[in-house]
Protein backbone atom coordinates (compact mmCIF):
# COMPACT_ATOMS: atom_id res chain seq x y z
CA UNK A 1 0.00 0.00 0.00
CA UNK A 2 2.84 2.16 1.20
CA UNK A 3 4.93 1.81 -1.98
CA UNK A 4 1.76 2.51 -4.25
CA UNK A 5 1.37 5.31 -3.06
CA UNK A 6 4.93 6.74 -2.86
CA UNK A 7 4.63 5.51 -6.94
CA UNK A 8 2.04 7.17 -7.53
CA UNK A 9 3.12 10.81 -5.88
CA UNK A 10 6.52 9.90 -7.44
CA UNK A 11 4.41 10.20 -10.85
CA UNK A 12 2.94 12.76 -10.08
CA UNK A 13 5.68 15.05 -8.93
CA UNK A 14 7.38 14.33 -12.15
CA UNK A 15 4.73 15.82 -13.88
CA UNK A 16 4.72 18.51 -11.68
CA UNK A 17 8.36 19.10 -12.62
CA UNK A 18 7.60 18.60 -16.41
CA UNK A 19 5.18 21.62 -15.90
CA UNK A 20 7.53 24.00 -14.06
CA UNK A 21 10.70 23.57 -16.66
CA UNK A 22 7.77 24.33 -19.38
CA UNK A 23 6.94 27.85 -17.58
CA UNK A 24 10.94 28.25 -17.05
CA UNK A 25 11.64 27.09 -20.46
CA UNK A 26 9.44 30.05 -21.51
CA UNK A 27 11.10 32.40 -18.93
CA UNK A 28 14.37 31.37 -20.13
CA UNK A 29 14.00 31.12 -24.28
CA UNK A 30 13.85 34.41 -25.01
CA UNK A 31 17.27 35.06 -23.12
CA UNK A 32 18.76 31.78 -24.66
CA UNK A 33 17.84 32.90 -28.33
CA UNK A 34 19.34 36.23 -27.40
CA UNK A 35 22.70 34.80 -26.59
CA UNK A 36 22.59 32.29 -29.63
CA UNK A 37 21.99 35.06 -32.10
CA UNK A 38 24.71 36.92 -30.54
CA UNK A 39 27.27 34.82 -31.14
CA UNK A 40 26.06 34.38 -34.98
CA UNK A 41 26.91 36.77 -38.16
CA UNK A 42 24.03 38.82 -38.68
CA UNK A 43 22.70 36.99 -41.70
CA UNK A 44 22.50 34.09 -39.98
CA UNK A 45 19.49 35.74 -38.16
CA UNK A 46 17.42 35.71 -41.38
CA UNK A 47 17.91 31.78 -41.99
CA UNK A 48 14.78 29.98 -41.35
CA UNK A 49 15.66 27.40 -38.10
CA UNK A 50 14.46 29.14 -34.44
CA UNK A 51 18.11 28.54 -32.79
CA UNK A 52 21.58 28.59 -35.16
CA UNK A 53 24.76 26.70 -34.36
CA UNK A 54 26.77 29.36 -35.66
CA UNK A 55 29.19 28.54 -38.70
CA UNK A 56 32.00 30.35 -36.66
CA UNK A 57 31.61 31.87 -33.55
CA UNK A 58 31.68 35.59 -33.59
CA UNK A 59 33.32 36.39 -29.84
CA UNK A 60 34.10 39.70 -32.15
CA UNK A 61 30.68 40.77 -31.62
CA UNK A 62 31.19 40.68 -28.17
CA UNK A 63 34.34 42.76 -28.87
CA UNK A 64 32.89 45.07 -30.65
CA UNK A 65 30.11 45.70 -28.10
CA UNK A 66 32.91 46.12 -25.35
CA UNK A 67 34.48 48.63 -27.04
CA UNK A 68 32.45 50.60 -29.19
CA UNK A 69 29.55 50.50 -26.46
CA UNK A 70 31.97 51.60 -24.04
CA UNK A 71 30.75 49.48 -21.61
CA UNK A 72 33.17 49.30 -18.91
CA UNK A 73 32.60 53.72 -18.67
CA UNK A 74 28.66 52.86 -18.25
CA UNK A 75 29.70 50.29 -16.08
CA UNK A 76 31.90 52.14 -13.67
CA UNK A 77 28.89 55.39 -13.81
CA UNK A 78 26.27 52.58 -13.20
CA UNK A 79 28.07 51.22 -10.05
CA UNK A 80 29.36 54.85 -8.69
CA UNK A 81 25.85 56.43 -8.97
CA UNK A 82 23.94 53.35 -7.46
CA UNK A 83 26.02 52.78 -4.37
CA UNK A 84 26.62 56.67 -3.80
CA UNK A 85 22.45 56.29 -4.12
CA UNK A 86 22.17 53.01 -2.18
CA UNK A 87 24.41 54.93 0.86
CA UNK A 88 22.71 58.11 1.40
CA UNK A 89 19.57 56.09 1.30
CA UNK A 90 20.29 53.86 4.15
CA UNK A 91 21.80 56.53 6.12
CA UNK A 92 19.11 58.97 5.36
CA UNK A 93 16.49 56.43 6.40
CA UNK A 94 18.43 55.32 9.46
CA UNK A 95 19.00 59.30 11.04
CA UNK A 96 14.98 59.82 10.44
CA UNK A 97 13.40 56.49 11.34
CA UNK A 98 15.79 56.79 14.65
CA UNK A 99 14.19 60.34 14.97
CA UNK A 100 10.64 59.54 14.45
CA UNK A 101 10.76 56.45 16.50
CA UNK A 102 12.60 56.95 19.29
CA UNK A 103 12.99 60.39 20.38
CA UNK A 104 10.57 63.14 21.75
CA UNK A 105 8.99 65.68 19.47
CA UNK A 106 5.55 66.92 18.51
CA UNK A 107 5.46 66.87 14.75
CA UNK A 108 7.21 63.14 14.60
CA UNK A 109 3.79 61.64 12.54
CA UNK A 110 3.99 64.42 10.32
CA UNK A 111 7.72 64.09 9.40
CA UNK A 112 6.89 60.64 9.33
CA UNK A 113 3.88 60.78 6.72
CA UNK A 114 5.66 62.88 4.65
CA UNK A 115 8.67 60.10 4.23
CA UNK A 116 6.65 57.69 3.13
CA UNK A 117 4.64 60.05 0.82
CA UNK A 118 7.06 60.01 -2.10
CA UNK A 119 5.83 56.07 -2.33
CA UNK A 120 2.37 57.44 -3.84
CA UNK A 121 4.07 60.01 -6.46
CA UNK A 122 4.61 58.32 -9.86
CA UNK A 123 8.47 59.14 -10.58
CA UNK A 124 7.54 60.16 -14.50
CA UNK A 125 4.97 62.69 -12.88
CA UNK A 126 8.17 64.59 -11.61
CA UNK A 127 10.08 64.14 -15.37
CA UNK A 128 8.79 67.23 -16.67
CA UNK A 129 9.42 69.77 -13.95
CA UNK A 130 12.66 68.32 -12.76
CA UNK A 131 13.95 68.77 -16.05
CA UNK A 132 13.38 72.12 -15.72
CA UNK A 133 15.05 72.43 -12.10
CA UNK A 134 18.25 70.99 -13.20
CA UNK A 135 18.28 73.16 -16.04
CA UNK A 136 18.06 76.24 -14.16
CA UNK A 137 20.00 75.14 -11.12
CA UNK A 138 22.63 74.33 -13.99
CA UNK A 139 22.19 70.54 -12.43
CA UNK A 140 21.33 68.94 -16.16
CA UNK A 141 24.87 66.68 -17.05
CA UNK A 142 25.77 66.33 -13.32
CA UNK A 143 25.88 63.18 -11.25
CA UNK A 144 23.45 65.24 -9.44
CA UNK A 145 20.58 64.88 -11.47
CA UNK A 146 20.73 61.39 -11.00
CA UNK A 147 21.90 60.84 -7.14
CA UNK A 148 18.73 63.30 -5.74
CA UNK A 149 16.10 61.46 -7.51
CA UNK A 150 17.12 57.94 -7.33
CA UNK A 151 17.42 58.69 -3.33
CA UNK A 152 14.34 60.77 -3.25
CA UNK A 153 12.26 57.96 -4.58
CA UNK A 154 14.14 55.49 -2.92
CA UNK A 155 13.82 56.67 0.67
CA UNK A 156 10.27 56.32 1.58
CA UNK A 157 10.53 52.48 1.36
CA UNK A 158 14.24 52.65 2.94
CA UNK A 159 12.09 54.97 5.56
CA UNK A 160 9.13 52.49 6.03
CA UNK A 161 11.60 49.33 6.22
CA UNK A 162 14.12 50.63 8.74
CA UNK A 163 11.02 52.55 10.79
CA UNK A 164 9.12 48.99 10.79
CA UNK A 165 12.70 47.02 12.10
CA UNK A 166 13.56 49.71 14.33
CA UNK A 167 10.32 49.65 16.41
CA UNK A 168 11.58 45.56 17.75
CA UNK A 169 14.77 46.55 18.38
CA UNK A 170 15.16 46.73 22.18
CA UNK A 171 15.76 50.26 24.18
CA UNK A 172 17.35 48.98 26.58
CA UNK A 173 21.24 48.94 24.85
CA UNK A 174 21.13 52.59 23.76
CA UNK A 175 19.59 53.33 27.05
CA UNK A 176 23.01 51.70 28.69
CA UNK A 177 25.02 54.03 26.22
CA UNK A 178 23.54 57.28 26.81
CA UNK A 179 24.31 56.79 30.39
CA UNK A 180 27.60 55.82 29.83
CA UNK A 181 27.72 59.06 28.28
CA UNK A 182 27.08 58.19 24.76
CA UNK A 183 25.88 61.06 22.16
CA UNK A 184 22.54 60.32 19.85
CA UNK A 185 24.65 60.16 17.18
CA UNK A 186 26.82 58.11 18.26
CA UNK A 187 23.74 56.00 19.42
CA UNK A 188 22.04 55.52 15.89
CA UNK A 189 25.52 54.74 13.99
CA UNK A 190 27.39 52.45 16.15
CA UNK A 191 24.63 50.57 18.10
CA UNK A 192 21.48 51.10 16.02
CA UNK A 193 23.00 50.63 12.57
CA UNK A 194 24.37 47.00 13.53
CA UNK A 195 21.69 46.05 14.83
CA UNK A 196 19.07 47.06 11.75
CA UNK A 197 21.14 44.78 9.55
CA UNK A 198 18.66 42.20 8.19
CA UNK A 199 16.78 45.53 7.59
CA UNK A 200 19.37 47.20 6.04
CA UNK A 201 20.29 44.41 3.88
CA UNK A 202 17.22 44.65 2.42
CA UNK A 203 16.76 48.21 1.63
CA UNK A 204 20.18 47.79 -0.28
CA UNK A 205 19.08 44.80 -2.23
CA UNK A 206 15.45 47.07 -2.90
CA UNK A 207 17.19 50.21 -4.29
CA UNK A 208 19.28 48.70 -6.34
CA UNK A 209 16.91 46.85 -8.48
CA UNK A 210 14.57 50.11 -8.54
CA UNK A 211 17.88 52.26 -9.83
CA UNK A 212 20.14 49.91 -11.13
CA UNK A 213 18.00 49.75 -14.45
CA UNK A 214 16.42 53.09 -14.47
CA UNK A 215 17.05 54.84 -17.66
CA UNK A 216 13.79 57.52 -18.34
CA UNK A 217 15.61 59.68 -16.10
CA UNK A 218 18.94 59.42 -17.23
CA UNK A 219 17.84 60.31 -20.60
CA UNK A 220 15.82 63.12 -19.82
CA UNK A 221 18.20 64.75 -17.59
CA UNK A 222 21.55 64.26 -18.97
CA UNK A 223 22.95 65.10 -22.19
CA UNK A 224 26.14 64.07 -22.79
CA UNK A 225 27.91 60.89 -22.27
CA UNK A 226 29.90 61.95 -18.86
CA UNK A 227 27.61 60.35 -16.22
CA UNK A 228 25.32 57.96 -18.41
CA UNK A 229 24.76 54.56 -16.74
CA UNK A 230 24.61 51.07 -18.04
CA UNK A 231 21.29 51.30 -20.03
CA UNK A 232 22.89 53.32 -22.64
CA UNK A 233 25.26 51.00 -23.40
CA UNK A 234 22.30 49.24 -25.34
CA UNK A 235 20.31 52.49 -26.17
CA UNK A 236 23.43 54.66 -27.41
CA UNK A 237 24.66 51.52 -29.32
CA UNK A 238 21.97 50.52 -31.73
CA UNK A 239 21.74 53.83 -33.58
CA UNK A 240 25.47 53.62 -34.27
CA UNK A 241 24.86 49.94 -34.85
CA UNK A 242 21.89 50.12 -36.41
CA UNK A 243 22.11 47.40 -39.54
CA UNK A 244 24.47 44.52 -37.41
CA UNK A 245 22.06 43.11 -35.84
CA UNK A 246 24.14 40.01 -33.64
CA UNK A 247 26.40 42.69 -32.32
CA UNK A 248 23.30 44.88 -31.01
CA UNK A 249 22.46 41.08 -29.51
CA UNK A 250 25.79 41.20 -28.06
CA UNK A 251 25.49 44.29 -26.54
CA UNK A 252 22.36 43.21 -24.57
CA UNK A 253 23.66 39.82 -23.60
CA UNK A 254 26.90 42.56 -22.70
CA UNK A 255 24.67 44.57 -20.44
CA UNK A 256 22.32 42.43 -18.92
CA UNK A 257 25.10 40.16 -17.45
CA UNK A 258 26.10 42.57 -14.53
CA UNK A 259 23.05 42.12 -12.63
CA UNK A 260 22.62 38.41 -13.96
CA UNK A 261 25.74 37.32 -12.52
CA UNK A 262 25.48 39.19 -9.01
CA UNK A 263 21.83 37.58 -8.76
CA UNK A 264 23.02 33.99 -9.47
CA UNK A 265 25.77 34.56 -6.73
CA UNK A 266 23.11 36.06 -4.39
CA UNK A 267 19.94 34.65 -5.50
CA UNK A 268 18.68 33.18 -2.23
CA UNK A 269 19.38 36.80 -0.04
CA UNK A 270 17.99 39.05 -3.50
CA UNK A 271 14.62 37.10 -3.06
CA UNK A 272 14.57 36.96 0.08
CA UNK A 273 15.21 40.91 0.55
CA UNK A 274 12.41 41.52 -2.73
CA UNK A 275 9.67 38.79 -0.62
CA UNK A 276 10.42 41.14 2.48
CA UNK A 277 10.83 44.48 1.00
CA UNK A 278 7.32 44.01 -1.27
CA UNK A 279 5.47 42.72 1.40
CA UNK A 280 6.43 45.48 3.74
CA UNK A 281 6.86 48.21 1.43
CA UNK B 1 18.01 61.06 28.71
CA UNK B 2 14.54 62.67 27.71
CA UNK B 3 15.94 65.68 27.63
CA UNK B 4 18.66 64.28 25.14
CA UNK B 5 15.84 62.47 23.00
CA UNK B 6 14.36 65.93 23.06
CA UNK B 7 16.85 68.04 21.94
CA UNK B 8 15.48 69.91 18.81
CA UNK B 9 18.64 70.10 17.09
CA UNK B 10 19.74 66.55 17.50
CA UNK B 11 16.27 66.20 15.33
CA UNK B 12 16.46 68.50 13.17
CA UNK B 13 19.39 67.31 12.05
CA UNK B 14 18.48 64.06 12.04
CA UNK B 15 15.31 64.17 9.69
CA UNK B 16 16.84 67.65 7.49
CA UNK B 17 18.23 65.25 5.19
CA UNK B 18 15.35 63.18 4.51
CA UNK B 19 13.18 66.39 4.38
CA UNK B 20 15.24 67.91 1.82
CA UNK B 21 15.19 65.13 -0.14
CA UNK B 22 11.43 64.80 -0.24
CA UNK B 23 10.99 69.08 -0.84
CA UNK B 24 13.42 68.85 -3.69
CA UNK B 25 13.31 66.14 -5.69
CA UNK B 26 9.56 65.70 -4.66
CA UNK B 27 7.75 68.40 -3.52
CA UNK B 28 8.78 70.98 -5.51
CA UNK B 29 8.68 69.66 -8.69
CA UNK B 30 4.85 68.85 -8.25
CA UNK B 31 4.24 72.40 -7.11
CA UNK B 32 5.87 73.61 -10.21
CA UNK B 33 4.38 71.37 -12.38
CA UNK B 34 0.78 72.84 -11.10
CA UNK B 35 2.50 76.15 -11.83
CA UNK B 36 3.21 75.47 -15.49
CA UNK B 37 0.18 73.48 -16.25
CA UNK B 38 -1.66 76.79 -16.18
CA UNK B 39 0.45 78.13 -18.88
CA UNK B 40 0.95 77.57 -22.41
CA UNK B 41 5.23 77.09 -21.77
CA UNK B 42 6.35 75.38 -24.81
CA UNK B 43 9.70 74.39 -23.22
CA UNK B 44 11.60 77.59 -24.53
CA UNK B 45 10.72 81.50 -25.00
CA UNK B 46 7.99 83.06 -23.60
CA UNK B 47 4.52 81.83 -22.04
CA UNK B 48 1.48 83.60 -20.38
CA UNK B 49 -1.22 82.37 -18.37
CA UNK B 50 -4.29 80.80 -19.74
CA UNK B 51 -6.06 79.47 -16.59
CA UNK B 52 -7.62 76.19 -16.47
CA UNK B 53 -7.40 75.78 -21.13
CA UNK B 54 -5.23 72.93 -20.35
CA UNK B 55 -7.28 71.27 -18.34
CA UNK B 56 -10.67 71.41 -20.49
CA UNK B 57 -8.50 70.51 -23.53
CA UNK B 58 -7.33 67.08 -21.56
CA UNK B 59 -10.66 66.69 -20.35
CA UNK B 60 -11.76 65.98 -24.20
CA UNK B 61 -8.81 64.92 -25.34
CA UNK B 62 -9.61 60.90 -26.32
CA UNK B 63 -5.48 60.15 -26.47
CA UNK B 64 -5.45 60.59 -22.51
CA UNK B 65 -8.54 58.52 -22.07
CA UNK B 66 -7.52 55.80 -24.02
CA UNK B 67 -4.45 55.69 -21.83
CA UNK B 68 -6.54 55.74 -19.22
CA UNK B 69 -8.04 52.35 -20.66
CA UNK B 70 -4.86 51.04 -22.10
CA UNK B 71 -3.74 51.34 -17.86
CA UNK B 72 -6.93 49.54 -17.33
CA UNK B 73 -6.57 46.63 -20.25
CA UNK B 74 -3.12 45.89 -18.34
CA UNK B 75 -4.16 46.09 -14.85
CA UNK B 76 -7.14 43.37 -15.75
CA UNK B 77 -4.52 41.50 -17.43
CA UNK B 78 -2.21 41.03 -14.82
CA UNK B 79 -4.89 40.44 -12.55
CA UNK B 80 -6.94 37.85 -14.57
CA UNK B 81 -3.80 36.17 -16.34
CA UNK B 82 -0.60 36.96 -14.84
CA UNK B 83 -1.62 36.65 -10.93
CA UNK B 84 -3.89 33.09 -11.33
CA UNK B 85 -1.15 31.69 -12.81
CA UNK B 86 1.49 33.02 -10.21
CA UNK B 87 -0.34 31.83 -7.12
CA UNK B 88 -0.94 28.71 -8.86
CA UNK B 89 2.58 28.13 -9.39
CA UNK B 90 3.53 29.10 -5.82
CA UNK B 91 1.61 26.90 -4.45
CA UNK B 92 2.42 24.14 -6.18
CA UNK B 93 5.68 25.12 -6.35
CA UNK B 94 5.44 25.22 -1.98
CA UNK B 95 4.32 21.13 -2.31
CA UNK B 96 7.81 20.62 -4.76
CA UNK B 97 10.46 20.40 -1.93
CA UNK B 98 13.96 19.86 -2.61
CA UNK B 99 16.48 20.83 -4.37
CA UNK B 100 14.34 21.77 -7.54
CA UNK B 101 12.01 23.91 -5.56
CA UNK B 102 15.18 26.21 -4.98
CA UNK B 103 15.97 26.05 -8.77
CA UNK B 104 12.73 26.98 -10.59
CA UNK B 105 11.81 30.09 -7.75
CA UNK B 106 15.65 30.99 -9.12
CA UNK B 107 15.19 30.84 -12.54
CA UNK B 108 11.42 32.80 -13.25
CA UNK B 109 12.75 35.77 -11.29
CA UNK B 110 15.96 35.89 -13.96
CA UNK B 111 13.65 38.45 -15.74
CA UNK B 112 13.39 40.41 -13.46
CA UNK B 113 16.95 41.34 -12.63
CA UNK B 114 17.22 42.31 -16.17
CA UNK B 115 17.41 45.93 -18.10
CA UNK B 116 13.79 47.03 -19.23
CA UNK B 117 15.96 48.36 -21.78
CA UNK B 118 17.15 44.91 -22.79
CA UNK B 119 13.78 43.14 -22.05
CA UNK B 120 12.50 45.85 -24.83
CA UNK B 121 14.62 45.43 -27.37
CA UNK B 122 14.81 41.60 -27.20
CA UNK B 123 10.97 41.86 -27.48
CA UNK B 124 11.49 44.46 -30.73
CA UNK B 125 13.33 41.71 -32.10
CA UNK B 126 10.96 38.62 -30.86
CA UNK B 127 8.30 40.61 -32.73
CA UNK B 128 9.99 41.41 -35.88
CA UNK B 129 7.66 40.38 -38.48
CA UNK B 130 11.21 39.45 -40.72
CA UNK B 131 13.39 37.15 -38.30
CA UNK B 132 11.38 37.63 -34.86
CA UNK B 133 11.62 34.70 -32.58
CA UNK B 134 7.61 34.77 -32.42
CA UNK B 135 7.63 34.41 -36.57
CA UNK B 136 10.33 31.46 -36.55
CA UNK B 137 7.99 29.49 -34.24
CA UNK B 138 4.70 30.31 -35.93
CA UNK B 139 6.88 29.07 -39.14
CA UNK B 140 8.48 25.90 -37.66
CA UNK B 141 4.46 25.16 -36.96
CA UNK B 142 3.93 25.32 -40.31
CA UNK B 143 2.28 29.01 -40.44
CA UNK B 144 2.73 30.67 -43.86
CA UNK B 145 1.72 34.52 -43.28
CA UNK B 146 3.97 36.87 -41.65
CA UNK B 147 2.73 38.29 -38.52
CA UNK B 148 3.46 41.83 -36.99
CA UNK B 149 2.05 41.78 -33.45
CA UNK B 150 3.32 45.18 -32.70
CA UNK B 151 0.91 46.42 -35.80
CA UNK B 152 -1.98 47.91 -35.05
CA UNK B 153 -4.46 45.84 -33.09
CA UNK B 154 -2.84 44.04 -31.95
CA UNK B 155 0.15 45.99 -29.90
CA UNK B 156 -1.30 46.35 -26.84
CA UNK B 157 -1.61 42.72 -26.26
CA UNK B 158 2.36 42.41 -27.27
CA UNK B 159 2.76 45.01 -24.63
CA UNK B 160 0.89 42.97 -21.95
CA UNK B 161 2.57 39.95 -23.26
CA UNK B 162 5.88 41.30 -22.19
CA UNK B 163 5.28 42.74 -19.05
CA UNK B 164 3.44 39.37 -17.74
CA UNK B 165 6.84 37.18 -18.95
CA UNK B 166 8.76 40.20 -17.26
CA UNK B 167 6.76 40.66 -14.21
CA UNK B 168 5.77 37.09 -13.47
CA UNK B 169 8.69 36.08 -11.60
CA UNK B 170 8.14 39.09 -9.18
CA UNK B 171 4.59 38.58 -8.33
CA UNK B 172 5.11 34.40 -8.23
CA UNK B 173 8.01 35.48 -5.32
CA UNK B 174 5.68 37.25 -3.39
CA UNK B 175 2.65 34.38 -3.70
CA UNK B 176 5.61 32.15 -2.87
CA UNK B 177 6.45 33.59 0.34
CA UNK B 178 2.99 33.78 1.16
CA UNK B 179 2.42 30.38 1.01
CA UNK B 180 5.86 29.92 3.02
CA UNK B 181 4.16 31.37 5.76
CA UNK B 182 1.17 29.36 6.05
CA UNK B 183 1.29 26.64 8.86
CA UNK B 184 1.37 23.49 7.80
CA UNK B 185 -0.24 22.27 10.58
CA UNK B 186 -3.52 23.84 8.64
CA UNK B 187 -2.78 21.10 5.62
CA UNK B 188 -2.53 18.67 8.26
CA UNK B 189 -5.84 18.93 9.77
CA UNK B 190 -7.13 19.85 6.69
CA UNK B 191 -6.60 16.29 5.28
CA UNK B 192 -7.30 14.23 8.63
CA UNK B 193 -10.72 16.38 7.92
CA UNK B 194 -11.01 14.72 4.75
CA UNK B 195 -9.96 17.44 2.43
CA UNK B 196 -9.56 16.99 -1.34
CA UNK B 197 -6.74 19.12 -2.79
CA UNK B 198 -8.66 21.46 -4.45
CA UNK B 199 -10.85 22.58 -1.41
CA UNK B 200 -7.79 22.86 0.80
CA UNK B 201 -6.78 25.26 -2.04
CA UNK B 202 -10.19 27.38 -1.83
CA UNK B 203 -10.83 27.02 1.74
CA UNK B 204 -7.64 27.04 3.47
CA UNK B 205 -4.72 27.95 1.12
CA UNK B 206 -6.77 31.04 -0.09
CA UNK B 207 -8.18 32.59 2.73
CA UNK B 208 -4.94 32.99 4.65
CA UNK B 209 -3.04 34.24 1.45
CA UNK B 210 -5.49 37.50 1.30
CA UNK B 211 -2.81 39.88 2.72
CA UNK B 212 -0.21 39.32 0.00
CA UNK B 213 -3.09 38.65 -2.74
CA UNK B 214 -3.92 42.34 -1.53
CA UNK B 215 -0.32 43.64 -1.93
CA UNK B 216 0.46 42.16 -5.16
CA UNK B 217 -3.17 43.44 -6.77
CA UNK B 218 -2.40 46.68 -5.42
CA UNK B 219 1.07 46.33 -7.34
CA UNK B 220 -0.59 45.13 -10.03
CA UNK B 221 -3.01 48.47 -10.60
CA UNK B 222 -0.36 50.46 -9.90
CA UNK B 223 2.28 49.81 -11.85
CA UNK B 224 -0.56 49.48 -14.83
CA UNK B 225 -1.21 53.42 -14.15
CA UNK B 226 2.96 53.88 -13.53
CA UNK B 227 3.39 51.82 -17.03
CA UNK B 228 6.26 53.80 -19.25
CA UNK B 229 9.51 52.57 -19.60
CA UNK B 230 8.96 49.80 -21.72
CA UNK B 231 6.15 50.97 -24.27
CA UNK B 232 8.49 53.91 -24.58
CA UNK B 233 10.98 51.58 -25.66
CA UNK B 234 9.05 49.02 -27.18
CA UNK B 235 6.70 50.80 -29.17
CA UNK B 236 6.69 54.19 -28.23
CA UNK B 237 3.03 54.83 -27.99
CA UNK B 238 2.30 53.57 -31.35
CA UNK B 239 0.97 52.75 -34.09
CA UNK B 240 -0.81 55.69 -33.69
CA UNK B 241 -1.81 56.03 -30.21
CA UNK B 242 -2.84 52.61 -29.38
CA UNK B 243 -0.11 52.16 -26.83
CA UNK B 244 0.08 55.16 -24.97
CA UNK B 245 -0.24 55.28 -20.98
CA UNK B 246 -0.08 58.45 -18.87
CA UNK B 247 2.97 58.75 -17.98
CA UNK B 248 4.39 58.18 -21.91
CA UNK B 249 1.72 60.54 -22.78
CA UNK B 250 2.93 63.54 -21.09
CA UNK B 251 6.70 62.77 -22.16
CA UNK B 252 5.57 62.62 -25.99
CA UNK B 253 3.22 66.08 -25.28
CA UNK B 254 6.42 68.25 -23.42
CA UNK B 255 9.46 67.08 -25.30
CA UNK B 256 8.11 66.07 -29.37
CA UNK B 257 5.28 68.57 -29.27
CA UNK B 258 6.65 71.06 -27.29
CA UNK B 259 3.38 71.71 -25.03
CA UNK B 260 5.46 71.81 -22.29
CA UNK B 261 2.64 73.12 -20.13
CA UNK B 262 -0.08 70.72 -21.25
CA UNK B 263 2.50 67.80 -20.00
CA UNK B 264 2.82 69.60 -17.04
CA UNK B 265 -1.25 69.58 -16.91
CA UNK B 266 -1.21 65.95 -17.79
CA UNK B 267 1.27 65.23 -15.01
CA UNK B 268 -0.83 66.35 -12.25
CA UNK B 269 -3.66 64.99 -12.95
CA UNK B 270 -1.38 61.33 -13.63
CA UNK B 271 -0.57 62.32 -9.84
CA UNK B 272 -4.06 62.27 -9.07
CA UNK B 273 -5.03 59.38 -10.21
CA UNK B 274 -2.46 57.15 -8.29
CA UNK B 275 -3.35 58.81 -5.56
CA UNK B 276 -7.25 58.25 -6.18
CA UNK B 277 -6.34 55.09 -6.99
CA UNK B 278 -4.08 53.93 -3.69
CA UNK B 279 -6.53 55.41 -1.48
CA UNK B 280 -9.27 53.16 -3.28
CA UNK B 281 -7.80 49.86 -2.99
CA UNK B 282 -6.50 51.11 0.67
CA UNK B 283 -10.50 51.67 1.69
CA UNK B 284 -11.79 48.74 -0.57
CA UNK B 285 -9.07 46.05 1.44
CA UNK B 286 -9.97 47.72 4.58
CA UNK B 287 -13.42 46.86 4.42
CA UNK B 288 -12.89 43.40 3.27
CA UNK B 289 -10.63 43.10 6.36
CA UNK B 290 -13.59 44.52 8.57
Amino acid sequence: MNSVLSKQSRTKRRIWILVFSVIAFVQLFPLIWLVDFSLCKSNELFTSGILVWPEEIQWKNYILAFRDGHFLHYLGNSLLINTLAVVLVVLISIMASFACTRMHWKLKNVVAVVMVMGMMIPIHATLLPNYVIYDRLKLTDTIWALLIPYVAFSLPQGYFLTSGFMASVPKELEEAALIDGCGVYRVVFTIIMPLLRPSISTVVIMTYLNNWNEFMMATTYLSSDKWKTLPFCILEFTGQYSSNYAVQFAVMALSAAPALIVYIFLNKYITKGVALGAVKG
Amino acid sequence: MKKLYSNKRVIFSLVAPGLFMFTVAILAPILLSIYYSFTNYSGIGDYWFIGTENYTTLFHDSVFWGALKNSLFLAIGFICIQHPLAIFVAVKLDKLQGKAEGIFRCIYFIPNVISVAVIAYLWKFIYNPNFGLLQKILEFFGYKGTINPLGSGTAIWAVLVVLIWHGFGWGMLIYYTGVKNIDPILYEAAAIDGASGTSTFFRVTLPLMKPVIQVNVTMAIISALKQMETVYLLTDGGPGNETQFMASYLYKQAFSSYKYGYGNAISVIFILICLLANLILQKVFQEKEA
